[in-house]
């Protein structure tokens, strides 16, 4: 397998600048490149995939620069948004195609090795639109590797699947990158893939690079708000929110904890009686109960908090509008951002 | 919005209503009704007019078979030149940004908007005086075109190139970009992945399109009274002096001969609808190829 080295890549489009952008790839490393929309991960990903040329940087494929190099010698199993199956071929013919392109060979043991690793075989001869999002999803992997890729792009593949197709989807990658030593990048928005796939992290933020971290940095020091999100923080403020706290009050107290892009924590736990100091009062605007407690959003100091009340649930659920007092450990607050201002280093 | 049972609620003013459920239904379909009829009366008048001796004598005629045959011809010519000439342009317009495009794209509606005894009248300037630098071109490389069948090819491709052009425009457009993409990524090189995916996917649109161009090219009149008002044989026409059908039954209608127009005017219609019926019978069953499939959502 290739190793793959993007240096100081920059791409120029209308409206939209990208980069620098650098990025190492080794055999069996997995990429997922986290950011809101608009962040520039697609334009990244179809960059690398040779459908825009960047305007300065290099991308090295085991030192030789592909950038300038078309698509369709680049050797990717590039998988866009909606997986761009081929709606007039079956699921064989799709699977077939890139096999077809590349030898003279009959492409039919090949096919079926794919169609049976990939429990493809009875859908053999219907059209994409007979099938499933989690078959789909099969078959444009089965696609994307029947082209032999030296790289797998996948451009947010598993957006509305199901939880066991994107398990399954989750192994396979998993596999392909552990056992076949395929680089993989990868835009996703669902952080139970992402983690589970990606080794590395690369977070985009208007075109630039926020950070390219693995996953325990960016699980302990998040960088903004959108990555504290991602990673699960219920609590995520950004600075503006925090703005204008009376002294002594829950803003002022976050304020100051808060790095430059804001502050997240983790629910903090709603007991009654018992809480770490400091502690402020809330109004309740929604109780929920769940397997991991009761999750009860309250409003303190103008801000919407999400605590959590532990099981076993004991009391009755709070009503809407009950005042409640609840304490935050300061050690779940993480400041977002650059040095942190306060509050602990993780 | 759904009527509202019982009397209006205390309070309010009881106000008209507009037309609801069945009042609106039955306006719909009378007004759909009485276009549909007016599409149907003439071809039923045509029918009834014409025995039905008459129209087995049309077509026992070698001079009425002669006009159908050229008519078709020609048209499948015209209808050849734009899929030549048709589809690049159609696909030009959907895939590249130019400047002038806004332009070129008006210049693909003038066919259409242009009256086309105009359109005779231009090409019969520029082509068919004797002292124009055209005229002798067309001469010299042995296509003349004033009464010949390549002036009727040269009128039915202006006027029926259009609608091929605007049909594969959009089939093209409908094409998902992100799905060429993939396909170039996969290892298609730009003109492979044009006859892999593309343009088949693109293939039930631009043949709609041309459907559409072909029954326009048949249908030509107001351009060929000028150009080719009488085809005299030459090039791949070598039958007897004739002219299109539409001429042919102008010309019978001008002395007078309405069952004989009728006649020939049904049995025409007949010849094309059989036509039309097998490519849709054929488009229906799947034994085509751009049939095959669905296109995506």
């Amino acid at each position: 397998m290739s190793h793959w080295s993007v240096t100081g890549l920059e791409v120029d489009l209308d409206h939209f600048h990208l980069g620098p952008v650098d990025l190492e790839l080794s055999p069996g490393r997995a990429v997922a490149v986290l950011g809101t929309s608009g962040a520039g991960k697609t334009t990244l990903l179809r960059t690398l995939a040779g459908f825009l040329r960047p305007s300065a940087g290099r991308i090295l494929r085991d030192g030789v620069d592909v950038a300038a190099w078309p698509p369709e010698s680049r050797r990717l199993g590039y998988v866009p948004q909606g997986l761009g199956l081929f709606p007039h071929r079956t699921v064989e013919g799709n699977v077939r195609y890139p096999i077809e392109l590349r030898t003279r060979e009959n492409p039919a043991p090949r096919v079926r090795e794919l169609l049976e690793r990939f429990r493809l075989t009875a859908l053999a001869h219907r059209y994409p639109t007979r099938l499933s999002g989690g078959e789909l999803q099969r078959v444009a992997l089965a696609r994307a590797i029947a082209a032999d890729p030296e790289l797998i792009v996948w451009d947010e593949p598993w957006q509305a699947l199901d939880v066991l197709a994107r398990y399954e989807l989750g192994l396979v990658l998993h596999d392909l990158r552990e056992v076949e030593q395929i680089p993989i990048v990868v835009v996703t928005h669902d952080p139970g893939l992402a983690f589970s796939v990606a080794d590395a992290f690369l977070v985009l933020r208007r075109g630039r690079v926020q950070e390219l971290a693995d996953a325990a940095t960016i699980l302990h020091a998040p960088s903004d708000p959108f990555v504290a999100r991602f990673v699960g923080f219920e609590n995520v403020f950004d600075r503006p929110a925090l703005a204008g706290g009376a002294p002594g009050s829950l803003r002022a107290w976050l304020s100051e904890r808060a790095g430059p892009e804001g502050v997240a924590l983790a629910s903090p736990s709603l007991r009654p009686g018992g809480f770490a100091t400091p502690a402020w009062d809330g109004t309740v605007r929604s109780a929920r109960p769940g397997p991991d407690g009761v999750t009860v959003e309250v409003t303190a100091d103008e801000l919407l908090v999400t605590l959590r009340v532990p099981p076993p649930v004991t009391s009755p659920l709070p009503l809407l509008g009950t005042r409640v007092r609840f304490g935050i450990d300061p050690a779940t607050v993480r400041p977002l951002g650059g040095a942190p201002a306060g509050g602990e280093a993780a | 919005m759904t009527p509202v049972a019982g009397a209006p609620s205390p309070g309010t003013s009881p106000r008209r209503r507009w037309p609801t459920g069945r009042v609106w239904l039955a306006l719909q379909i009378v007004l759909s009704a009485s276009l549909l009829l007016l599409f149907l009366v003439p071809i039923v008048a045509l029918f009834t007019y014409a025995p039905l001796s008459g129209i087995a004598s049309a077509a026992d005629n070698a001079a009425v078979r002669a006009t159908i045959w050229l008519t078709f011809f020609a048209s499948g010519i015209a209808v050849l030149a734009a899929v030549v000439f048709g589809i690049p342009l159609g696909y030009l317009l959907a895939r590249r940004r130019f400047r002038g495009r806004a332009i070129v794209e008006s210049f693909v509606a003038l066919p259409v908007v242009v009256p086309h005894l105009l359109v005779g009248l231009g090409l019969f300037l520029v082509l068919a005086i004797p002292g124009s630098p055209l005229y002798r071109i067309t001469q010299a490389i042995g296509l003349p075109v004033y009464d010949t069948i390549w002036g009727v090819v040269l009128v039915m491709v202006f006027v029926s190139a259009p609608y091929t052009v605007l049909a594969a425009e959009l089939s093209f457009q409908a094409v998902d970009e992100r799905v060429i993409e993939t396909a170039r990524s996969l290892g298609a090189g730009g003109a492979t992945a044009f006859l892999t995916v593309t343009f088949p996917l693109a293939l039930r649109g631009i043949v709609a399109g041309l459907l559409l161009s072909w029954a326009r090219a048949v249908s030509e009149i107001g351009g060929l009274l000028i150009l080719a008002y009488a085809v005299y044989p030459g090039g791949p026409y070598n039958g007897p002096v004739t002219s299109t059908v539409s001429v042919y039954i102008y010309n019978l209608f001008q002395i007078g001969d309405l069952a004989d127009a009728a006649s020939v005017s049904s049995l025409f219609l007949i010849v094309a609808f059989v036509l039309f019926l097998v490519v849709r019978l054929g488009e229906r069953s799947g034994w085509v190829p751009w049939r095959r499939g669905e296109l995506a959502p």
